[in-house]
């Protein structure tokens, strides 16, 4: 028998991280999150979301507290390449001229020798993660002959190929049709299953109950952490969001009773677009729109 | 016929035919990373901050490439603390501390004249170039050959993905530290064959050339290199007929070469470009 394994883990305790200006970008966060979860890291941009991840992979040092990965530092889990980093969309220079093939072999580079040159075993595993992300038709594309979907399936499959057991992915829904999304969510829930450990980044609170079963909330600390259903909570979102939320009261709203279910509200993260029934436009505030009501209670009556 | 052999019944010229060519070949080699990793500014910046290093090699009785080559990596190491160490923007750094090293060495180099005199550091003069010399440039070449040949992948990774490089256990800091060693290097070995004015023209051309021509890294080292070998040779052969200067023929047969990359290339050229704006809008 070997040595046991500690379980994985990912424990913040106490962290502060401080750039040379001065500025805190984070103060006194702690979370745990245990093998098998997919946690969503939820907060307004510059809420020090990517401070967290970055001291997760050990590009920070915290000035305070500390980051253990399956009870290892940083440092050493960086060695055994635990973990594995989905990058924004943004951070990619999509004109460089490698193949989708090439970006799924770099995720192998930490398995092959000094001159990094595949073996078999590194060409079954790329290809077998390019399979997975339904993307093995393309490997011969430059990256930046890739939809949106296409690009984030990309950098996806070069994290599986990595065989880390702890995926941090950056904001893996901007962009991305509604058809890469679902895949998406899927393939994350098999990591799931397979014990893996994954966090995402994200605005997108809609999705948020649909796929993690972990919150964590930030605004410049971890405000709060656990369970989706106990954490994502209004009181906990509104104190992650303060004012930045967009809001819509159905009670203050346009739309009356005899809407009834008929309401559709679509929205892109933005404000939502509500129509009531029959397709009427509803607004946000019943103030001011006095007239539209009286119309619309004119209608029902006929 | 036989008067287009005449270039090589001379010593000189077949020696910096040759010398050129394999100067050509390592610096385009190496001009993909530095397209690339968006160092073109960099590669200008050092190629004239070795300048005062050569001066300081003589007075010290050191090889020149020696003196180069730490001129050059003090440079670089000055440009990252300036940087780090204050609000300024980046070309705004490098333009301050290679003007300041530039002029040192041109200042050293009046005062205190060595072998090489201050044209030939400029302008180069590969015509004149000594069997020491020759020699210097053959290590140098050698060397950057055998670490890139060892080191290309991880080297590509880092200019592509930084971050990536680094959560996967690649030493970034080490590997961004070689590329600026072999900067330097490439730079001191091209200093005598084009001068260190036009030293940036061998380590950015042919990478952009390639660049225009391929989507593929492999066949963009293919490309550049030899487009880099060929301008080397060609230049150095055409500068026997047109008794001109070697350093000028050849960066003028790399802008030749890039500028019909540029119109024609197959799908990034100009006219490439056109026809598929056009085949949009008629679809």
């Amino acid at each position: 028998m070997p040595a046991a394994i500690p379980p994985l883990a990912i424990e913040v305790t106490d962290v502060t991280v401080a750039y040379a200006n001065g500025n805190v970008a984070l103060h006194n966060a702690t979370f745990a999150l245990k093998a098998g979860t997919i946690c969503a890291l939820v907060g307004v941009n510059g809420s020090g979301k990517s401070t967290l991840f970055k001291a997760i992979m050990g590009f920070l040092r915290p000035a305070k507290g500390e980051v253990r990965i399956a009870g290892r530092s940083v440092e050493d889990s960086r060695k055994q390449k635990l973990v594995a980093y989905v990058p924004q969309a943004e951070e990619v220079d999509w004109t460089f001229p490698v193949s989708v093939w090439d970006v799924v072999m770099m995720g192998r580079y930490g398995h092959m020798n000094f001159l990094r040159i595949p073996r078999a075993e590194d060409k079954r595993v790329a290809e077998e993660c390019l399979e997975r992300v339904g993307m093995g038709g393309l490997k011969d594309r430059q990256i930046g002959e890739l939809s949106g979907g296409q690009r984030k399936r990309v950098f996806l499959a070069r994290a599986l190929a990595q065989k880390g057991r702890i995926m941090l992915l950056d904001e893996p829904f901007t962009g991305v049709d509604v058809q890469t999304e679902t895949a998406i969510i899927e393939l994350l829930r098999a990591l799931r299953e397979e014990g893996h450990i994954i966090l995402v980044s994200t605005h997108n609170l809609g999705s948020v109950p649909e796929f993690c079963d972990q919150v964590v909330l930030v605004n410049r600390t971890v405000l709060a952490f656990g369970p989706t259903e106990i954490v994502f909570t209004e009181d906990n979102l509104t104190r992650a969001f303060g004012g930045v939320l967009r809001q819509f009261h159905f009670e203050h709203s346009t739309i009356q009773e005899h809407d009834g279910r008929t309401v559709k509200l679509l929205t892109d993260d933005e404000r939502p677009l509500v129509f009531g029934k029959d397709g009427h436009l509803e607004y946000t505030d019943r103030q001011g729109r006095e007239n539209l009501v009286k119309k619309r209670e004119m209608e029902v009556g006929e | 016929m036989t008067d287009l052999l005449t270039p090589f019944h001379y010593e000189y010229m077949v020696k910096s035919i040759l010398v050129s060519g394999l100067i050509g070949g390592v610096c385009a080699f190496l001009s993909c990373f530095i397209t690339l990793k968006g160092w073109s500014l960099m590669g200008d910046a050092l190629s004239h901050a070795i300048v005062p290093g050569v001066s300081l090699a003589w007075m010290l009785g050191l090889p020149f490439s020696v003196g180069a080559f730490v001129a050059g990596i003090l440079a670089a190491l000055g440009m990252g603390w300036v940087k780090h160490n204050s609000r300024l923007r980046e070309d705004a750094v490098i333009g301050v501390v290679f003007t300041s090293f530039f002029a040192l060495g041109l200042l050293l180099l009046s005062l205190y004249p060595s072998n090489l005199n201050l044209r030939t550091i400029i302008f180069g003069n590969i015509l004149a170039i000594s069997d020491p010399d020759i020699l210097q440039v053959l290590i140098i070449s050698a060397v950057a050959i055998l670490i890139l040949g060892l080191k290309w992948r991880d080297l590509l990774l880092y200019c592509f993905d930084e971050g990536h490089a680094r959560s996967i256990g690649l030493n970034t800091r080490f590997l961004h530290f070689l590329l600026l060693a072999l900067l330097s290097a490439t730079a001191v070995a091209a200093l005598q064959t084009v001068g260190a004015c036009l030293v940036v023209a061998m380590l950015v051309t042919p990478g952009a050339t390639a660049y225009l021509l391929t989507d593929r890294f492999g066949r963009m080292l293919g490309i550049a290199t030899l487009t880099g070998v060929l301008c080397g040779v060609v230049g150095a052969y055409a500068s026997y007929f047109l008794n001109g200067s070697t350093g000028g023929c050849i960066v003028v047969l790399q802008t030749v070469i890039f500028l019909v990359a540029l119109a024609f290339a197959p799908k990034h050229g100009l006219l490439a470009a056109r026809a598929q704006r056009r085949a949009a809008a008629s679809a």
